[in-house]
């Protein structure tokens, strides 16, 4: 047996459908309330839903396994003593269908901190309990750039199933015994197939033409260049929110928060929070080791180009593009990156 | 655009300004341009895609601007207001700024939006806009321009809101602002948000708790909205900023539009002219007292 498999696309509804009436919980791209096209991952009640053409949801996936607030435990404070509740660490099946592969990527890239020094039990927790199947990107825009980053919109990386639109139905490539468990869901719908019998033709050439750089180089150059007039050029223009983290599929930085319930209990909660803005790095002296815009944008790239590689062997980006979508004031990863590529060739030359 | 290039050149060389904040172009439509050399004045723009509000870079608290040292700014009439605004609340000094007031007929929503303006792109906010040109301008350019004509309208949508009962309302506000992560970006490009400290960032006590939930994100935008009554220059750049599609402007106008009709108020670019909120008058409105 091989891992491949045809699903058309009345068994594969039927296949959804049979997961929600199993309670599973079932996550897709789905239209925004009040959006118009916008679509957002989001929990379905029926395969009609589910939107996999057009552009990629505006939130990556990263909310599944980490919420942007989560509480930590609950306490109750009597006099001098203090009860602790401890919050679940397993969490329901959960499956997501039409992953976008710059998601899926990014989960996997996250593990790496999220597993490193101290082994964050939410965050393995939905980990475990969730299926990723992803779907080759049906579209790209001038905002992509996964190619310059070690992926494709073809790549499987993160996915327990990868699923390729073909004439009538799905071509599924089974990748890990998450997704060969879930087969076992389906297996009367599905029949064994070869390998691509149609497939779309591929977005590669178009994201590339947005941006080819070695992020090998970019490092290099990072590395000796902690100074630049760049970092002051372009953080000019930053408003120092908190937009492009908290859109990208791999920043997960978090603030910690003790809020009240009432009188004596309350919870502890972990919030995201992002990089740019100053009350990221302000201390209670008053004192702001990154005192100014171009000392945390510069915080920003050098975390995704330099920090992380130099730690887990890979940039913490997966050229999804969102934040140059979600950036009011028009920073462009694509041009900053870019400019460090052309600076590197200049001085290498 | 000559006139805009040709100013800012003069204004450089001249030395009455360090530097220009205006506008140009970007692979993806209009963005900030901070131009500190006058050979590069030819890369300044404007036209309906400019929709950025460049007073919310004024602020004294942004270190790395106010490093530039005396600035021109490119404003719209609704900018105008902002700056405006700021100096009547002591963050700017008029004498400290060169204003270069651009004629407008309305802008679309996004920088990237389409290169025509019609009634179909057209920001809903400039809908019903009645200024043309800024009145706080050292220099005025561009062509005259008509008033904006088009199909969205927030007036429109808020009588829509107020049809619905509380109960509705709720349930509208609770859907849209349950998909709020407090990324702030709605704080960070207004320009009327200049405080040292908000009071969504103070822990001791926590005034408004910073976790994104319901309770959260209502405090938060409530607050927020509140703070802007009489402030607001209704320039949408809060709604167009926000990742999450939450319609603020709506928030925002509604407010307005009770200040307007209870202390007979409307944001302008007059900065000598009193707030509401910063002036006291006896026959305001007390009957809340009673």
């Amino acid at each position: 047996m091989n891992n491949r498999r045809m699903l058309n696309k009345t068994d594969f509804e039927d296949f959804v459908d049979s997961l929600l009436r199993a309670g599973i919980t079932v996550i897709a791209p789905v239209r925004r309330e009040q959006g118009g096209e916008k679509v957002e991952y989001r929990p379905i009640h029926s395969p009609a839903e589910i939107v996999l053409s057009g552009q990629p949801p505006v939130r990556p996936l990263k909310e599944v396994v980490f919420p942007p607030t989560e509480p930590l435990f609950n306490w109750k404070q009597t006099k001098a003593s203090v009860q602790i509740e401890e919050v679940p660490t397993e969490f329901k099946e959960t499956v997501v269908v039409g992953a976008r592969p710059c998601d899926a990527a990014a989960l996997e890239i996250v593990d790496k901190v999220m597993g490193w020094d101290y082994r964050d039990e939410l965050w393995f927790g939905r980990r475990q309990a969730v299926t990723v199947l992803s779907l080759a990107c049906p579209q790209s825009d001038d905002s992509c750039f996964c190619t310059a980053v070690g992926l494709s919109p073809e790549s499987t990386r993160g996915a327990d199933w990868f699923m390729s639109s073909v004439d009538g139905g799905f071509e599924i490539e089974i990748l890990t015994p998450k997704g060969e468990k879930l087969l076992e869901r389906c297996k009367d719908r599905c029949r064994e197939t070869k390998g691509r019998t149609n497939a779309m033709p591929s977005l590669d050439a178009k994201v590339r033409a947005n941006l080819n750089i070695d992020p090998g180089k970019v490092r290099e150059w990072l590395e000796k260049h902690f100074d630049d007039p760049l970092w002051s050029d372009v953080a000019l223009r930053c408003h120092g929110c908190g937009a492009c983290a908290f859109v990208c599929p791999t920043c997960h930085c978090f603030d910690i928060v003790d809020e009240l319930d009432g009188i004596g209990r309350g919870q502890r909660r972990r919030n995201w929070d992002a990089c740019q803005p100053a009350l990221f790095t302000l201390h209670g002296s008053g004192h702001n080791p990154r005192k100014d815009q171009t000392a945390r944008f510069r915080q920003r790239i050098m975390h995704k180009f330099n920090i992380y590689p130099a730690r887990f062997g890979e940039v913490l980006c997966t050229g999804c593009g969102r934040c140059i979508r979600a950036c009011a004031a028009g920073m462009d990863l694509i041009s900053i990156l870019s400019e460090i590529d052309r600076k590197s060739a200049e001085e290498g030359a | 655009m000559q006139e805009l290039r040709d100013l800012a050149k003069k204004l450089l060389l001249d030395k009455q300004v360090n530097a220009i904040l205006g506008y140009e172009w970007d692979r993806r439509g209009a963005r900030p341009a901070f131009i500190t050399e006058a050979g590069d004045c030819d890369r300044l723009v404007f036209d309906h895609r400019c929709v950025q509000n460049l007073a919310a870079y004024l602020s004294p608290r942004r270190a790395n601007i106010a490093q530039l040292g005396r600035l021109a700014v490119v404003i719209k009439a609704c900018d105008a207001r902002a700056v405006a605004g700021l100096i009547r609340e002591n963050q700017l000094k008029r004498e400290d700024l060169v204003l270069i007031g651009v004629r407008c007929g309305g802008v679309v929503v996004n920088p990237s939006d389409s290169e025509q303006l019609n009634a179909e792109n057209i920001a809903p906010r400039c809908v019903g806009c009645e200024q043309r040109e800024p009145t706080l301008a050292d220099h005025l350019v561009g062509e005259t321009q008509s008033a904006p004509v088009g199909k969205a309208n927030r007036d429109l949508r808020l009588s829509e809101i107020e049809k619905l009962n509380p109960e509705e309302r709720l349930s509208l506000w609770t859907s849209l602002l349950s998909q709020c992560t407090r990324c702030y970006a709605c704080r960070q490009v207004c320009p009327m948000c200049f405080c040292e400290r908000c009071i969504a960032d103070k822990t001791q006590p926590a005034w408004i708790e910073s976790s994104p939930h319901s309770r959260g994100n209502f405090s938060w935008h409530l607050t927020r909205a509140l703070h802007l009554a009489g402030r607001c220059v209704d320039c949408g750049e809060c709604e167009r900023a926000c990742p999450a599609g939450i319609p603020l402007g709506l928030l925002n106008h509604k407010v307005a539009r009770i200040v307007a009709s209870r202390y007979g108020y409307a944001v302008s670019d007059d900065p000598s002219r009193e707030t509401p909120i910063g002036s006291y008058r006896l026959d305001d409105e007390q009957e809340f007292i009673a």
